[in-house]
């Protein structure tokens, strides 16, 4: 899915005994221009997770173009297909691809499929409170702990950090698991790569966004979840994750998802209405630039995501039809 | 024998029934009762007094400056940041191990606990993160030097270091101070042009944009009515393509004075150096404030303390919410419940009046009755699904197919926005004013209505002039209630026209002024974005009891307005009292 990138991580002088780092844009991306002619509004419906990115591309647009109003709202992914197929809205920011059904139900209106782009790399990282002194986690143990199907052939359920091989205190201690709630693009895809479409244990406790999962992992000591590595706190901890028990184990970094090595990584897209063959016009071809432009891309550090390498960025302008 | 049991017996007696006495006088004063209320009674305000403490305590102390540690610890790593808060914690065994036996000492005696200290060391740009945690077994420095500024940024979130260079107007100047009046100047003129260059974008750019997108309705009208071919197209397009390009004129124009203002701008730069000797280059126009955290005078402390009140209750936000102010979220809400309470005061008061003046009291006058209380009842989240399906969908859409075709498919009443939020909480709070009204009428002596009649007053008259104006202050209870309960209440709201970041305020200068179907900004619904979304939820929980706080403040002061109206209304007819 990913091919092989260099990112580039500075390592700050005197920080070389920790791995702080920023992650820096791709420095082959363009720098956007602003463009004549571009007026009117714009409308997003869609993802939750995207919300706050969204919300920087909108800052940052309209500081290009202050004749520029864009609306945001971000209730979850599955709320961005109906908006675009009733037209309400002209981006959808989608924290998966969309489903079949959704594609299929816009083509029945339009006679064509919706366009995607990708806008961000998520690493999910599965985080534990800070004092857990955990290694590493195989897929298959991550499946035991929150799944009761589990489909990755995890051979016993995982109910006690003792079981996970840990001493002392922790062994007898029960795990206390936290995911989001349902109608999150998140919950969907931890089950569809994670779950292995295996069903949630009932006692995962639901959390209403992405943040209330690191507060609660970060007020409870035997917790574990999984989030947007973005929203990552000095409270919480992400545990490396392997895609094969006794393989070699990936923490959530930027270099390990564009590699492909650390195995819960996904785009992030951004869904608007394309014709195909016809050309965008200004306005929304313009925010699609600035979204892929290193400006956009900025935004998406900012929010605690990874850029995407400009080789995709490419490949989806060509998609759009668009160009610098 | 006879005479020492009569005795006793009288001494007996009295004691006896004393005790029997004071039995049933506990009883009938019903002192256990009144323990039981009273205790009740002190838990309840215990807990009120305590969140309220609670919130204020921490709403009050997020915005005094903190200073600034610098902390070096054992493998040599610097961090430089505000002590946020401290907690206690038990360090691993192998933590442990590696510590000096003095350390090893001091955690045993202190039952294996040591503490550690959370850092803001903000510079998310250079570090990717801003909050570290540091064990104190593993500081060897803790210094606070005075050269160490906090510098609050438009973007990025603060940043910790210390000034290296300052270029004004494009020149590399000396800075001996930050009081240097040649930096403060440029500073405050940089700021300024940044303060006008919005506002030009805002109200003159927005403006024009306002009257364009008015034009391209019109034409859009225009091609819906007569056709795309028709003579009245092509005219109406020539007369508005010719206003448009006098519009676009206008906003080349303007587009030029802020490229000015932000080219002027570009002359004006601060390098900063972090702890660690990363660089970093601001303009001065993105310094929000900057301060040197340990030599701050009391003065110095309070300015900023008080700079920040003002930025976060007149500015708009930044930074997905997460920075700035939160004026269109108190501007929102505030619109929105009086409108509420404009929707909901006459429908309540007029169903009530109904129920208890004219009705006749049967059995259907019942079924409404417990129907009205039983709606009270209903969670708030199924009146937003409500709101959103009849007022958005039904009703807007239906406004939308016939007032505003030339806007489809973007909806305008069709989908969330101020009205239908307002009239949403209205049917939520509707109950309670219907029943306070009820009650408020009940209580109008009945020899007052038979007194008027008896003059020849007619029944509505009767209502208007003597019944109303004494219910008044029991409906003004009720209003005061539902306008609380309004205010709070965020659930329904996400569906029916709540977002994060609206664009524009529901009132402005534009025609018609005021647009209700604008989707708006709530305080409850800032609250919980920024305490369940937004990436930094550790910098996000001071804003959550700080935003929490005005709320609060907000439903008080509204509350206090509506009191006082309510004690006039009662001082009026105190005195003629029969």
């Amino acid at each position: 899915m990913f091919k092989k990138f260099g990112a580039v991580c500075v390592l700050a002088g005197s920080f070389t005994a920790t791995t702080v780092c920023a992650v820096e844009v791709d420095a082959s991306l363009k720098d956007y221009k602003k463009a004549a002619g571009v007026e009117g509004s714009l409308k997003s419906i869609g993802s939750d997770t995207l919300n706050n990115v969204m919300t920087l591309w909108a800052e940052g647009f309209a500081k290009e173009y202050p004749n520029v109003k864009v609306e945001i709202e971000g209730k979850g992914s599955g709320t961005a297909p109906p908006a675009l197929i009733a037209g309400t809205a002209q981006f959808g920011p989608m924290s998966r691809p969309m489903k079949g059904v959704e594609m299929d139900d816009f083509e029945k209106k339009y006679g064509y499929k919706p366009t995607g782009m990708r806008v961000a790399v998520d690493a999910l990282a599965v985080f534990v409170h800070k004092d857990n002194p955990i290694k590493c986690l195989s897929l298959a143990q991550v499946d035991a702990i929150f799944s009761k199907s589990r489909k990755h052939g995890g051979k016993q359920d995982l109910k006690t950090w003792g079981q996970l091989g840990m001493t002392g205190e922790w062994a007898a201690r029960p795990i206390s698991m936290y995911g989001r709630n349902s109608a999150s693009g998140t919950y969907g895809y931890f089950k569809e790569v994670v779950l292995a479409e295996g069903d949630y244990k009932d006692s995962v406790k639901e959390q209403p966004g992405s943040s209330a999962v690191v507060q609660a992992i970060a007020s409870d000591k035997y917790a574990i979840g999984y989030s947007g590595v973005g929203y990552k706190t000095a409270d919480v901890r992400s545990v490396p994750i392997s895609a094969n028990d006794g393989g070699t184990c990936f923490d959530s970094t930027a270099e390990n998802a564009y590699a492909g090595e650390y195995p819960i990584t996904r785009f992030l897209y951004v869904y608007l209405n394309k014709k195909p063959g016809a050309k965008l016009e200004p306005l929304r071809a313009e925010f699609a630039k600035f979204v892929l432009s290193k400006q956009g891309q900025t935004g998406v550090v900012k929010d605690g995501y990874f850029p995407i390498p400009s080789a995709v960025v490419s490949e989806d302008l060509k998609a759009l039809e668009l160009s610098y | 024998m006879g005479v020492i049991n009569e005795t006793a017996r009288d001494n007996q007696a009295p004691v006896a029934r004393g005790a029997a006495i004071r039995r049933t006088d506990m009883r009938a004063r019903g002192e256990p009762a009144l323990w039981v209320l009273g205790g009740a009674l002190a838990l309840g305000i215990a807990m009120i007094a305590g969140f309220l403490a609670l919130v204020a305590w921490n709403g009050v102390m997020t915005f005094i400056p903190k200073p600034i540690d610098v902390v070096t610890e054992i493998d040599g790593t610097v961090t430089a940041g505000e002590p946020f808060r401290e907690e206690l914690f038990r360090p691993t065994a192998e933590a442990l191990a590696a510590l000096t036996p003095d350390w090893q000492q001091r955690i045993a005696a202190a039952d294996g606990y040591a503490s550690r200290t959370l850092y803001r060391t903000g510079n998310f740009d250079i570090y990717g993160e801003d909050f570290r945690w540091i064990p104190d077994f593993n500081v060897t420095k803790r210094e606070r030097p005075a050269n160490f500024l906090f510098v609050e940024r438009l973007e990025w979130g603060p940043f910790v270091g210390s000034i290296k260079s300052v270029t004004i107007d494009g020149m590399e100047r000396p800075i001996n101070s930050l009081d240097d009046p040649g930096f403060v100047a440029a500073h405050r003129a940089s700021r300024e042009r940044w303060k006008q260059a919005n506002a030009i974008e805002k109200d003159d750019i927005g403006a024009i944009n306002h009257q364009l997108e008015a034009a391209r309705l019109e034409l859009r009208g225009v091609q819906l009515n007569s056709g795309r071919d028709s003579a009245e197209y092509r005219q109406a397009q020539e007369r508005l393509e010719a206003a448009a390009a006098v519009q676009r004129a206008n906003y080349d124009k303007l587009a030029a004075q802020v490229e000015e203002l932000r080219r002027l701008n570009d002359g004006n730069t601060v390098t900063f150096v972090a702890v660690g000797g990363e660089e970093k280059t601001e303009e001065m126009a993105h310094l929000v404030r900057f301060y040197p955290a340990n030599a701050l005078s009391l003065g110095g402390k309070l300015s900023v303390y008080f700079s920040r009140w003002g930025e976060f209750l007149g500015d708009e936000p930044r930074e997905a919410n997460t920075e700035g102010g939160v004026l269109p979220a108190i501007f929102g809400t505030a619109a929105m419940t009086l409108l509420m309470v404009i929707a909901v005061a006459p429908f309540g008061v007029i169903t009530a009046l109904y129920l208890r003046e004219y009705a006749k009291q049967g059995r259907l006058v019942s079924i409404v009755r417990i129907s009205v209380n039983n709606l009270a009842g209903v969670p708030s989240i199924v009146y937003g699904v409500f709101g959103l399906g009849f007022f958005a969908y039904a009703l807007g859409g239906s406004i939308d197919a016939l007032f505003y075709p030339e806007r489809l498919p973007n909806p305008t009443f069709g989908t969330g926005g101020l009205l239908w939020s307002a009239l949403t909480l209205a049917l939520l709070t509707v109950p309670v004013v219907i029943v306070a009204t009820e009650e408020a009428l009940a209580a109008v002596p009945r020899s007052m209505r038979e007194g008027s009649i008896a003059c020849g007053a007619s029944k509505w008259q009767t209502i208007r002039s003597i019944v109303l104006p004494r219910a008044m202050p029991g409906i003004m209870t009720g209003i005061i209630l539902a306008m609380a309960r309004g205010a709070g209440e965020v659930a329904p709201l996400m569906l029916v026209g709540v977002v994060k970041l609206a664009p524009e305020l529901p009132v402005d200068g534009l025609f018609p002024f005021v647009h209700l179907e604008r989707s708006f900004m709530h305080l409850g619904f800032h609250i919980y974005d920024v305490g369940f979304q937004s990436r930094n939820a550790e910098a996000g929980k001071p804003m959550v009891f700080v935003t929490t706080m005005l709320l609060i403040s907000l439903i008080f002061v509204m509350n206090v307005v509506a009191i006082v109206i309510r004690n006039r209304l009662r001082r009026k007819f105190v005195g003629s009292q029969f």
